[in-house]
């Protein structure tokens, strides 16, 4: 089931008029201009643009971790605006995973405990199966026990990865989730999201700056001082890089 | 370079506020003990001039010897009495204007409704002297005291309890209770009383008779004429004079008193400076630990320095100066507090029962001196170890990520610390077995550098051990806060050693009272088998005479405490009536026969006594006494050491003629067989004298533990302090950690970690932290205690015992406190802007 077959279903999240000005007076700075967009169940989407360009505040305010000026975010049917910061935090907890760029995990978990740390704060239990099948993929079986100084930065990647969708959350954020790794490493995880995408139906918005990662997505929402500029279905890395080349980024 | 310096400590004001107050606390103690020290001082020398102001000379007795520990206020009760016909040939010389003897001793006020006022020993009685410069005693309103039954008394307790010219009052005496009216009310000087101490004063003769010294005067003040040759007229009363009798100038007097109460008053002073002292020594330890995390933290700013072209010795300058500038700031405020802290120290002291005038405070100029130097040297010292770290911070670290601070235990300082413990351990064994307190002190010391140098090793396994229960019970907050408490342990380590000091002390203090107070109990127990005990420090004569009339009473016993000098060292000397002695004291003699020798006028001693001084039955040692001079005693028996009766004993005939007319501090009765409760009767017969203490063998024992928690409670309060500043310690390094980890809370928060979870998580390494520092100080304290206890055992403390339940509940309120520190970091973690701790630089 996927929203190509024409199905009329409710997006992962979407964005209604979101506009974010920090600052006042003359030194504010409009990172979101009225961005309205959508993300559909089980598409595998990239958010491109140049530094600047507002890409970071989006997902920050689509995540509940930043608050919009005006507009409005949600995820699924449910309104962020009308969240305080306690059901914003569950609301991260259950129904959103997260891969950052660095610093993705807990220096004193071990890789397991770091993947199932949403669900240890919760107080809930994962679903054993599906566990075993995400570490089988990832490839990150004998690795468990360790702690993240005892991983490469690809390995560390791979357990965000493997925490971000343990939970299957309705949406998974990745903020530049190859920034720092090289490119074998990268080809992994890049492949594992869009696998995910492919044969788990998980929604994934990435933001990256990165032509042939945004490859790898169903499709390629630009953005340029905080208004949504362009967009590429089934993107290829030239076309990406040759619409990126337009905005001047 | 100081710029540089100053803007940083600016730019971490917060961080410069907790490290301060670590110092400031220090300092406060120590201004405020200088302060109440100088104070207490002034106003006792002020006193000494009041009463010497006028006076030319002074006529008393020689002294044998002058009592231990110089005792305060020189007592007249250690001199020979001085003739009541000298007075007529000082009167004769040419150059004496005046010459007044004077008599003193103990009278004891007793207000309408039949209480004693003040304690026995504050009760003071005079033999008034008319003339206003020789007598500190001036009458405010009234007439002087002119027959036998005439007092006057002093201001204060005439305001207190009402007492009106014309009234009636009942005075206690060391002869039977008697009533007087009031003639007159005096002032001290300029003063109500003399610093809380009760005055009355009656006619020279009636005071002679109530305090036994018909024919005799305590001290004669003599008055020169103006214009007098003070030299001659010194050397002309000297002439006059027999042997056993001096003269001393008015300012040499004032001098020997004034010097006896500073020595006295620098005891105190000591005393509490070493609890300063201890509050010191913690802050160091939480100032070292602040400036290594931030050293820590800050690599790569002083690495950006050292690339711009900071020299090693401008790094190590950097670092030497904030110390120095917060050591400065909070030496300055912790001065200005410690003015206030002498305020609340004599609050402190007096609600323990240690009175101390009120008087307005002494500033002298050594003080800020001495908090300053202190303060400053303190921070500075504790910065040294930090500021070499940073100097070998290289340059290069400015380019690299941010590392860990992971110092690993180097092996100087892990063999070192093994090798204290080990010299630490066996001093202290040999100062147990050997009974020298001295030598455990010197290993405790060691034992505490030790635990300090190692505490690293202990902090990986204890601290785990202590958080698993926690991590079992706040699930994943709880763990985490485990973890942060294991992820550098040299930082936890350094945390906790502050509060373990605190605590070990408090737990080697808690120890050693109650191994005191057990002996105590045993050793009354085993000392004494009288059913009644009667205390004061004045029990009149007639009391015993009263008690014996009373139906039931089997045996009375009189105990009387006096000094006396034996080779060169002052001892105490304890006399009792030898009739029947078996009935009330148990003396396990083993040599010689008590009764027979008592009743001889010999001298028991105890096996420890024996053994040390190598004395027999048989032996004679030579004693002197301060009335009646040199002698020599023959040893009659040898006892089993006994805490009630101490070390020498005689029978009371002796102590009598040996004396001043001395009076019991202790009655012992032994019921009679079949003889019922006597608590009761003994109390209503005896209800003219309500400054006595009436009490079973067991409420006296009870008495006897309840001032060793007085004791106790005023060491603690005094530790608390120390502990203050531990937990202040503590909340330093959960806000660098705090701030140190913004990142990884950031990513907790992002992923679900609610607000009261990071709470959660933060308290938990709080709770770990401290409770880690008190497990150790209490295991380290209560061995401590233990062997403390055992070095004392010649000393009277004759059983270890370790209060559990209490000990345990340090370990709770250790627990509670290091939730508390927690609360401020708790917060600002749970505030942390989530975006900002995320965001990608």
């Amino acid at each position: 089931m996927t929203p190509s077959d024409g199905e009329s279903v409710a997006a992962a999240a979407r964005a209604h008029e979101l506009t974010k000005v920090y600052g006042s007076g003359d030194a504010s700075v409009r990172a979101l201009d009225g961005v309205s967009v959508e993300f559909p169940r089980g598409q595998f989407a990239a958010v491109m643009g140049p530094s600047g360009s507002g890409k970071s505040t989006l997902m920050h305010c689509m995540a509940g971790l930043d608050v919009a000026t005006s507009g409005q975010a949600f995820i699924g049917d449910q309104d962020l605006g009308a969240l305080n910061d306690a059901a914003l935090t569950q609301l991260r907890r259950d129904r959103i995973g997260f891969i950052f760029q660095a610093f993705n995990l807990i220096p004193t978990l071990t890789a397991k405990e770091n993947i199932t740390l949403s669900a240890d704060l919760a107080g809930t239990t994962i679903d054993a199966a599906w566990f075993e099948l995400l570490v089988g993929q990832l490839k990150i079986r004998d690795r468990l026990s360790h702690r993240p100084s005892e991983l490469s930065g690809g390995q560390q990647q791979r357990i965000a990865c493997a925490r971000a969708l343990v939970g299957r959350p309705d949406l998974i954020f990745a903020d530049e989730p190859t920034g720092n790794l090289d490119s074998n490493s990268s080809a992994e995880v890049l492949t594992f999201l869009r696998t995910a995408a492919t044969e788990h139906q998980q929604s994934i918005v990435m933001v990256t700056h990165d032509p042939r990662a945004a490859a790898y997505a169903d499709r390629v929402v630009f953005l340029a001082d905080g208004r949504v500029v362009d967009e590429l279905l089934e993107p290829t890395a030239d076309g990406v890089l040759e619409e990126m080349r337009k905005l001047g980024g | 370079m100081l710029r540089v310096t100053l803007k940083g400590l600016l730019a971490r004001k917060l961080r410069l506020a907790l490290t301060a107050l670590a110092i400031i606390v220090g300092v406060t103690f120590v201004t405020g003990t200088l302060v109440l020290g100088d104070t207490l001082n002034r106003t006792f020398n002020s006193l000494v001039g009041t009463v010497y102001q006028h006076v030319s000379f002074e006529i008393r007795g020689d002294a044998e010897f002058t009592e231990k520990g110089g005792g305060g206020v020189d007592s007249t009760a250690n001199r020979k009495p001085v003739p009541q016909h000298l007075i007529a040939a000082v009167r004769a010389l040419p150059g004496v204007q005046f010459a007044y003897g004077s008599v003193t001793g103990y009278a004891q006020i007793v207000t309408p409704d039949g209480r004693a006022v003040g304690s026995s020993q504050g009760s003071l009685g005079f033999s008034f002297d008319p003339n206003r410069q020789l007598s500190a005693l001036h009458l405010a309103t009234g007439r002087a005291p002119s027959n036998a039954d005439q007092v006057v008394i002093d201001k204060a307790t005439a305001n207190k309890y009402h007492f009106k010219i014309g009234d009636k009052v009942r005075m206690l005496l060391a002869g039977p209770t008697r009533t007087f009216t009031i003639t007159g009310i005096v002032t001290f000087g300029s003063d109500d009383n003399l610093v809380g101490a009760t005055l009355a004063a009656f006619d020279l003769p009636t005071a002679q008779r109530l305090f036994g010294s018909v024919g005799h005067y305590d001290t004669i003040n003599v008055l020169a004429k103006p214009g007098a040759d003070n030299v001659a007229l010194e050397n002309q009363i000297r002439k006059v004079l027999p042997g056993g009798v001096q003269v001393l100038s008015g300012q040499q007097i004032a001098n020997q008193l004034s010097s006896s109460i500073s020595q006295a008053l620098g005891f105190l002073t000591a005393l509490l400076l070493i609890f300063a002292f201890i509050s010191l020594l913690v802050g160091g330890f939480t100032i070292f630990n602040t400036f290594s995390i931030t050293v820590g933290q800050r690599t790569r700013e002083l690495a950006l320095l050292r690339v711009v072209g900071a020299s090693r010795r401008q790094v190590f300058r950097s670092v030497l100066t904030e110390a120095a500038l917060t050591g400065l700031i909070a030496s300055i405020i912790g001065l200005g507090l410690g003015v206030l802290a002498a305020v609340g120290l004599r609050a402190l002291l007096s609600a323990f029962g240690v009175t101390l005038p009120s008087a307005p405070l002494v500033f002298e100029a050594r003080t800020p001196i001495v908090a300053i130097v202190v303060g400053v040297g303190v921070t500075l010292l504790s910065a040294i170890m930090p500021a070499r770290k940073a100097v070998r911070i290289p340059p290069v670290a400015a380019l690299t990520a941010h590392i860990e601070d992971r110092t690993t235990m180097s092996w100087e300082r892990r063999s070192g610390g093994l090798g204290l413990t080990v010299l630490g351990a066996l001093l202290i064994i040999s100062g147990v077995a050997r009974a020298k307190i001295g030598a455990v002190g010197v290993g405790a010391l060691l034992l505490f550098i030790a635990a300090a140098l190692l505490l690293p090793l202990l902090a990986g396994p204890l601290s785990g051990a202590i958080g698993r229960p926690l991590a079992a019970m706040l699930g994943m907050p709880g763990r985490l806060g485990r973890e942060n408490s294991l992820r550098n342990p040299h930082r936890t380590a350094q945390t906790a050693a502050a509060l373990m000091i605190g605590i070990a002390l408090v737990s080697t203090i808690t120890v050693l009272g109650s191994s005191l107070s057990e002996s105590t109990t045993d050793s009354i127990d085993n000392a004494i088998k009288a059913d009644y005990l009667i205390t004061s420090s004045n029990v009149s004569n007639n009391v015993a005479q009263i008690a014996g009339a009373i139906h039931g009473v089997g045996t009375i016993t009189k105990i009387y405490h006096g000094q006396f000098e034996t080779d060169g060292s002052v001892q105490t000397l304890v006399a009792a009536t030898p009739r029947q002695l078996s009935q009330t004291v148990s003396l396990n003699t083993t040599a010689g026969q008590e009764v027979q020798a008592l009743v001889a006028g010999e001298l028991l001693i105890d096996t420890t006594t024996a053994r040390s001084d190598h004395l027999a039955v048989g032996s004679v040692i030579n004693a002197t006494f301060a009335n009646t001079g040199p002698t020599t005693l023959r040893v009659g028996g040898i006892f089993k050491p006994n805490t009630l009766v101490g070390s020498y004993v005689v029978g009371d005939a002796y102590f009598r003629a040996h004396f001043d007319n001395p009076l019991p501090d202790t009655l012992l009765i032994r019921s009679a067989p079949g003889a019922g409760d006597l608590e009761m009767t003994l109390k209503q017969a005896l209800t003219a004298y309500p400054n006595l203490n009436i009490r079973t063998r067991k409420q006296f024992e009870q008495n006897e533990q309840s001032q060793v928690n007085a004791l106790l409670g005023l060491v603690y309060v005094l530790l608390a302090l120390a502990v203050m500043v531990a937990l202040i310690g503590i909340v330093n390094t959960l806000m660098l950690s705090v701030f140190e980890r913004t990142r990884e809370i950031g990513l907790l928060r992002a992923v679900g970690m609610t607000r009261p979870q990071v709470k959660r998580m933060i308290r938990a390494e709080s709770v770990v932290i401290a409770v880690f520092g008190a497990v150790v100080g209490v295991v380290i304290g209560t061995a401590l205690g233990a062997a403390l206890a055992g070095s004392l055992r010649n000393n009277g403390v004759t059983d270890v015992s370790i209060p559990f339940a209490r000990l345990i509940l340090f370990l709770i309120i250790a627990a509670l406190l290091g939730l508390g520190a927690a609360t401020w970091p708790a917060r600002r973690a749970a505030r942390l802007d989530v975006l900002q701790a995320i965001a990608t630089d």
